[in-house]
């Protein structure tokens, strides 16, 4: 099966850049986690901010993590390394080798997600993290890997990827509540916000961390992201004439 | 068998691949020339389905070969002109990933890899990763990961390019063994007495369209099998003739700068291509 073999791909990878991908993972939701929540310490809705920012440090993570994992390999892979061809070629159906990308980023960024909820254990905080929790981490990864395929077939240079995270990722890891509520964003701009993934996923887990239920519409504009980024993907794997 | 049917590639403005037709039967070794640019890389991509034909189709034993083919797909594998492999993966990795991709067993897969390896002289590298190889290195691996998956068609972008005389020697005895196992293969070269040592036919193309095609000896035939060398003012020119006693006439009324040679596919291809190639 090739997504089997996408993700023994992907392992490989995963080990052997172990450390690396490890230390990035930490890094800025490490920094802000402690310049924010700890440094510059203020109440939100009467509770330590920190109660409001760690869900959306977990989700701001998985997005970030699974992004980077396809943004910057497939343009290599594609532009630099010419690696892609030698799965053009294959029998491998090509739906399969998309199926198994998607998969293995959205691991990636639930990796780097679950290492930043290990750092903040030990802060008694009494959020609830649980098997939806994980869940909606998981879809949230899908849809930014996803993402950041249909991006790397875009691409023309695999210096795009990093420009790529300037444009798309960081604007979304400030403004989609992760370090406040889209709530207080002007109308119209908040009606915007409020659609985009991280935003419903950052709703969604701050939610069942507060021990609410999630609601579905979160789901479904996951789902709608997801369906909508496969299909341009598959699309482009397929049809796209200089791959 | 594969068959190009009227095949054209265009990037933009400019016609890579025009309209090329042509048929490489089971079992054969076929050789694809041409100069610079001639249009070799692109139809071996399109063969291999990474660019797709702006018009024309290909088709593998009658059933047309697009990026959905899987069964038409496990049929081929190929060597392409750039090191097209993950540079972070080890050897061994390389060879795994690409026997995964083709659904080999693991074990399988390690065999074949133990054994290719010993053929190649790779055998005490294989941990090593690609980026860390030199390039007559890199380039055996791709022979041994391309002939891991025992294709019943093989398509070579320049295989031997970057290796040392000695390697070329011995990657022209494998090919020739791979192609007397019925293998068929294709092969595109910069290396004229490569594609005669080894093809029984070559279509030369230049700026994407097919010039000539035919047996080495039937294209030498055809342009004159006996060549006079001349140097005057234009530099060298070469001048043929089909009978050697022509060529002797000529000769002798040429005076001390000219000499008399057999014919071969280079100068074919100087004739088609109206440059030379190297």
């Amino acid at each position: 099966m090739g997504i089997i073999t996408v993700l023994w791909e992907k392992w490989v990878e995963f080990r052997r850049d172990f450390y690396k991908i490890t230390v990035a993972a930490m890094i800025s939701p490490l920094m802000y986690l402690i310049i924010f929540g700890m440094g510059i310490q203020t109440t939100s809705h009467g509770e330590p901010y920190l109660h409001f920012l760690i869900p959306g440090i977990v989700s701001m993570s998985t997005m970030t993590g699974s992004f980077s994992a396809i943004a910057q390999n497939m343009s290599v892979q594609r532009l630099y390394e010419k690696a892609l061809d030698q799965v053009m070629v294959s029998p491998t159906p090509l739906w399969q080798y998309i199926a198994g990308q998607i998969l293995g980023g959205s691991l990636r960024g639930l990796y780097a997600g679950g290492v930043i909820l290990l750092l903040t254990l030990p802060i008694r905080t009494d959020l609830v993290f649980n098997a939806l929790s994980v869940l909606i981490l998981f879809l949230n990864g899908m849809v930014f890997s996803t993402i950041a395929l249909t991006l790397s077939f875009l691409a023309k240079s695999y210096t795009d990827a990093p420009r790529y995270t300037a444009y798309i990722i960081t604007p979304m890891s400030f403004l989609c509540n992760t370090f406040f509520s889209a709530d207080q964003m002007p109308n119209g701009f908040r009606q915007v916000i409020s659609l985009l993934p991280l935003s419903q996923t950052s709703s969604m887990i701050r939610s069942i961390a507060n021990e609410e239920p999630p609601g579905a519409f979160g789901f479904i504009v996951l789902l709608i992201y997801l369906a909508v980024f496969a299909l341009i993907s598959t699309a482009f794997i397929y049809k796209k004439k200089n791959l | 068998m594969i068959e190009l049917d009227h095949l054209t590639k265009r990037f933009g403005g400019f016609t890579a691949v025009d309209d090329l037709s042509l048929t490489v039967n089971t079992g054969e070794f076929f050789g694809l020339l041409g100069p610079n640019g001639a249009g070799k890389t692109t139809t071996i991509s399109m063969i291999s389905t990474v660019l797709l034909p702006t018009s024309g189709e290909i088709r593998v034993d009658g059933a047309v070969l697009d990026r959905k083919a899987s069964s038409e797909k496990r049929k081929l594998s190929v060597i392409t002109q750039e090191y097209s492999m993950r540079q972070d993966m080890t050897m061994d990795e390389v060879m795994e990933y690409q026997g995964r991709l083709y659904k080999m067993p693991i074990k399988t897969i390690r065999e074949k890899t133990g054994e290719l390896f010993d053929f190649a002289d790779l055998g005490d590298y294989r941990r090593r990763t690609v980026r860390h190889l030199s390039g007559g290195m890199k380039r055996k691996l791709m022979i041994c990961r391309a002939l891991l998956v025992e294709p019943e068609i093989l398509l070579l972008d320049e295989p031997t390019a970057g290796m040392d005389a000695l390697s070329r020697r011995q990657m022209w005895n494998l090919l020739r063994q791979v192609n007397g196992q019925k293998r068929t293969i294709i092969l595109t070269t910069h290396y004229i007495e490569e594609a005669e040592a080894l093809c029984g036919r070559v279509a030369l193309i230049n700026k994407g369209r097919l010039q000539k095609l035919d047996t080495p000896s039937a294209l030498i035939e055809e342009l004159g099998s006996f060549a006079v060398d001349e140097t005057g003012e234009k530099g060298l020119v070469s001048r043929y003739f089909k009978d050697r006693s022509e060529a002797i006439d000529y000769l002798s009324d040429a005076g001390d700068n000219a000499s008399l040679r057999m014919t071969t596919l280079e100068d074919v291809f100087v004739e088609c291509a109206g440059r030379k190639i190297t």
